[in-house]
């Protein structure tokens, strides 16, 4: 079942169309992948998405409800989060207070908690069982700036994660990274697969390739091309590319 | 779709560009001309020299720039009468990755008519950016084979570069425009094409040997 469907979704800036129209839907449980080449509209439909901006036409349903033109907090509140391109974190938090400002139970008490909840041991011990689950266990005391790249991009998961959200949108994730930082967080995507609804951006295709469970390409602010990753590498033209052999 | 049957779904009639220089001894430095109809769906490679004027014709095509006389009908619409903001539901022109919207404004949108149709039924692709290596010229052949099953005219204009360049044009491209010397000549097949001495000279010998391979 669609648990996230674009329907008609048209975004102009003035007079630049960045967006025609989108037609996708996402499976619950699913890892949805968005490529396309620079410029296709993948960051503008994932802006659309998560509330940042609002569509001309068009609808976006989440679980059959229409979210498009809401703000980011309300969509955020009905359970999707996300992760940006340029990294979003408190530098000079820990690993643990990053994630814990981000839990539901934090953010019920109000801001300027810190402090105060520095000692709670119940927030302290789910913030570390969202670390450990990016597999940052051991790095809950560093601060967020002395963590390397691809850490802080894990911690930036784990930050998205703790909201608890029913989807979780992932904007260019391997951007930055090297082969091994990517292959780690293609680990750490794998093992959050099935456990909840994934959108990734991404413009690395042998990274989708691998992960997504179906991947749909934009192009001229469109979907061109939409499949399993094992019927977009039929096409005889990917099979000629750099991608042809790659499993 | 929205096209009528019965008419064609582009139709440019007597249609000239002309470009001068100077204010008192006005000069010409460019021309095109076209006068022909495209009647149903299809992918139609636009090939010929930089500066023949394939950007020009687009941009008639679509109405972002005025002919200096003639008209183009879009499914029996005169575009360049219809609303600057509503012409891309009959024509839409991309240029490279990007969607084209700069539209002379000589008479204001208010005279205008709306357009009778909501989606584009001529869809334009000027020089798209094709690259062998990561795979997406197959994704875009198929989107413009999509387009074409849907009822839609797509236009490629494509400037052979490379040889893989002819195979894009010989695997998608059922007809083509060849546009050079100031008129737009249709060509029926890629077989045509490559034996019209122009084409062959814009090609040069090397790419000519490539492109007769495939033909």
């Amino acid at each position: 079942m669609a648990l996230v469907e674009a329907e008609g979704v048209h975004v102009r800036f003035g007079d630049r169309v960045v967006l025609e129209e989108i037609n996708l839907s996402v499976n619950e449980g699913e890892l949805h992948g968005i490529m396309g080449p620079n410029g296709a509209g993948k960051t503008t439909f994932f802006n659309t998405l998560t509330g940042r901006v609002k569509p001309n036409r068009g609808r976006i349903r989440l679980d059959g409800a229409d979210v498009a033109g809401l703000e980011p907090h309300a969509i955020a509140r009905k359970g999707v989060a996300r992760s940006f391109q340029i990294m979003t974190l408190f530098n000079d938090f820990t690993a643990q207070e990053n994630v814990m400002v981000a839990l539901p139970a934090f953010r019920a008490r109000g801001f300027d908690m810190l402090r105060a909840v520095a000692g709670d041991s119940g927030l302290a011990d789910e913030a570390n069982e969202v670390l450990a689950s990016v597999g940052l266990g051991a790095k809950s005391a560093i601060s967020a700036k002395l963590l390397s790249y691809g850490e802080r991009r894990a911690l930036e998961i784990a930050v998205a994660l703790a909201q608890r959200p029913r989807v979780l949108c992932l904007d260019e994730p391997t951007s930055g990274l090297g082969t091994d930082g990517t292959l780690r967080l293609a680990e750490l995507i794998r093992s959050l697969k099935g456990k909840l609804t994934i959108v990734a951006v991404e413009h690395d295709m042998r990274f989708l390739f691998s992960l997504a469970d179906r991947i749909s390409v934009i192009h001229w602010g469109q979907v061109v091309a939409r499949g399993t990753p094992r019927e977009l590498q039929e096409n005889p033209w990917v099979k000629r590319s750099n991608l042809g052999s790659f499993e | 779709m929205a096209a009528t049957p019965g008419v064609p779904l582009i139709s440019l009639q007597n249609l000239r560009k002309v470009y001068t220089r100077g204010l008192i001894a006005r000069q010409q430095t460019f021309k095109l001309e076209a006068d022909l109809t495209i009647d149903g769906p299809g992918i139609v490679g636009v090939v010929g020299p930089n500066g023949a004027g394939k950007t020009t014709l687009f941009e008639m095509m679509t109405g972002s720039n005025a002919p200096t006389s003639g008209r183009v009908l879009v499914a029996g619409t005169d575009i360049h009468r219809v609303k600057y903001a509503e012409r891309d539901r009959l024509a839409i022109h991309y240029h490279q990755s990007y969607q084209v919207r700069r539209f002379r404004k000589l008479v204001p949108s208010a005279f205008l008519a709306p357009s009778p149709v909501e989606r584009p039924v001529v869809h334009l692709f000027d020089e798209p950016q094709f690259n062998t290596q990561d795979g997406y010229i197959g994704f875009m052949l198929d989107f413009f084979r999509k387009l074409r099953a849907e009822g839609r005219l797509v236009f490629l204009c494509l400037h052979p570069t490379a040889s893989y360049h002819l195979e894009i044009l010989n695997e998608i491209a059922e007809r083509f425009l060849f546009v050079a010397g100031g008129t737009v000549t249709k060509v029926p097949n890629f077989g045509s094409l490559i034996a019209e001495e122009r084409m062959r000279a814009y090609l040069g010998p090397e790419m000519t040997r490539a492109a007769e391979a495939l033909a």
